[in-house]
């Protein structure tokens, strides 16, 4: 009996455990506490942080538990992030989501969702010219992306096993946008230019915003075909919010659709950082890189909005730059939020948002075009 | 291998260069094809105004007589009904309104009042107006 006891303990989690379980479940802990007490992305953090803690709990190997496990439940959940399943389908409800009208209404300011890339092709440079491999300097530049879906989606192609800690690099510094942006878009912009007003967009009429998905899936997909899974949900998902007659399609998509799949991502990415292959020097070297991919695109977009006040009549206001990274809406939301401490009369959410759209076509064809490179 | 001879070894400068390029070309397309969506749209609106002439003639052969309409305003009826054909129906009444008066038709408040009165102009149930065919073609047989 006694022997039996012993052995039931050394099976317990509180045996198997070592140091490496303990931080990984605490950094779980923080990023749970991030989402419900500061509110950072609660719908990507709660359960991220808590697939943290589920992916740390010590099992036995080959018990099929583990994430890792063939057979086990975690195992099969993740399935859909290995093979790509989820984050077109995440796409599929962005786009059921997303009102394109101030894209439409102003599409000049789709290239600030373009130079908001830059931070990827830097990053990936930088990546490079610390020691990692092309594929694996690629996963990591598509964080500059600011697009948790699209990182995931390109590194399952390129980059596998390096999932975990690119995913919760990108999910947590999409999190972190409103820590991350404004010291950016402060340093790069005068008090005169946080204060430039916008005039109102035009009406966008109901046949554009169904003509749009079209025009824009196919002209897109034909000049990058490698970003059709995410280019082809996100554009379809919109299609269904506005030609209206499928109005129960896009309800699910842009509601149970969209819940269930992030809950299934979130979980099985949480899950998947177990503190053996997650805390590694690479990560740390991955996370470095990330923050770092961010700035660069946060930069990138108030710089050229400030270029592109050189050549036009009617003044942009460089803060929107900021939004081209795609961290839908938030990146917006921030431009608003820093818009709005120099002039509380001054609205730049409708505004920010067409780069913030531009900026999630972009990163898109961005990981269509690295995955064709890397793929050759 | 690290620094600039990582990325040259990779061809790191070319894919960063041909990548934002194309981000960059991909995004001013679908910028340029977006501003002229609008103004497609705005030109196949427009089409009625090339079949205008024809319609004008078959007007002519079939003009609208109504004893009970003052003539002025039975004139301008027929202006209406052609600013109606092209507006297309249901439309909405202060649409019509503002038309009529960037067409400069004949004082258009009170005519489109007197319109709705002899009911040549109705309701449709649903906010919007549509022209009355049949009371039009029983003014035109009495």
């Amino acid at each position: 009996m006694t022997d039996l006891l012993i052995e039931f303990l050394s099976n317990t989690g509180f045996a198997l455990a070592d140091y490496r379980h303990i931080i990984m479940i605490l950094v779980g802990i923080i990023i749970i506490y991030l989402g419900i007490a500061k509110q950072y992305e609660p719908l990507l953090l709660v359960p991220i942080g808590f697939g943290m803690l589920i992916g740390n709990i010590p099992v036995f190997k080959d018990f099929g538990l583990g994430i890792y496990e063939s057979g086990s439940f975690l195992n099969y959940i993740y399935y859909g992030v290995t093979h790509d399943i989820y984050p077109p389908l995440i796409f599929l409800g962005i786009g059921a989501l997303t009102d394109f009208s101030t894209m439409l209404a102003r599409p000049v300011l789709m290239l600030l969702g373009a130079a908001a890339q830059m931070g990827i092709f830097i990053t990936f440079l930088g990546a490079l010219a610390i020691g990692f491999p092309p594929n694996e300097a690629a996963s990591i530049g598509i964080i500059g992306g600011a697009d948790g879906p699209t990182a995931i989606f390109l590194t399952v192609m390129l980059a596998p096993r390096l999932i975990g800690p690119i995913a919760v690099a990108a999910y947590s510094y999409m999190a972190l946008v409103p820590v991350i942006q404004p010291p950016i878009m402060k340093l790069l912009t005068t008090r005169k230019e946080r204060l430039i007003k916008m005039e109102d967009p035009r009406e966008v009429s109901k046949t554009e915003k169904i003509i749009f998905p079209i025009v824009g899936f196919l002209l897109c997909c034909f000049l990058a075909p490698a970003a059709l899974p995410l280019l082809g949900m996100l554009f379809f998902g919109n299609l269904l919010k506005e030609c209206v007659v499928v109005e129960r399609l896009a309800k699910t998509a842009r509601t149970s659709l969209i819940d269930i799949v992030t809950i299934l991502l979130g979980v099985t990415v949480g899950a998947s950082t177990q503190a053996d292959v997650f805390l590694t020097p690479q990560s740390v070297g991955i996370f470095a890189l990330g923050a770092f991919a961010f700035a660069i695109a946060t930069a990138s977009g108030v710089i050229f909005a400030k270029i592109m006040n050189l050549f036009m009549r009617k003044k942009i206001n460089p803060l929107i730059g900021a939004a081209g990274v795609s961290a839908v809406p938030n990146s917006a939301r921030v431009v608003q939020m820093v818009g709005q401490k120099e002039d509380p009369t001054n609205f730049l959410l409708m505004h920010a948002m067409a780069p913030n759209i531009s900026g999630v076509i972009g990163s898109a064809i961005a990981a269509g075009i690295l995955w064709s490179f890397m793929s050759h | 291998m690290f620094g600039f001879e990582a990325i040259i070894a990779h061809d790191g400068l070319g894919i960063s260069v041909i990548g934002i390029s194309v981000v960059f070309v991909s995004l001013i397309l679908l910028a340029f094809a977006v501003s002229q969506i609008h103004k497609i749209i705005a030109l196949w609106d427009k089409r009625h105004r090339f079949k205008k002439p024809r319609q004008k003639k078959d007007q002519k052969a079939a003009p609208v007589q109504d004893p009970t309409v003052p003539q002025d305003i039975q004139r301008a009826s027929r202006q209406f009904k052609l600013l109606i054909e092209w507006i297309g129906e249901p439309f909405p009444l202060p649409k019509l309104l503002y038309l009529s008066e960037k067409c400069g038709l004949y004082r258009p408040h009170s005519t489109i009042n007197e319109l709705l009165k002899c009911e040549l102009i109705i309701p449709d149930g649903n906010g919007y107006y549509v022209w009355n065919k049949e009371a039009e073609e029983k003014r035109s047989s009495t």
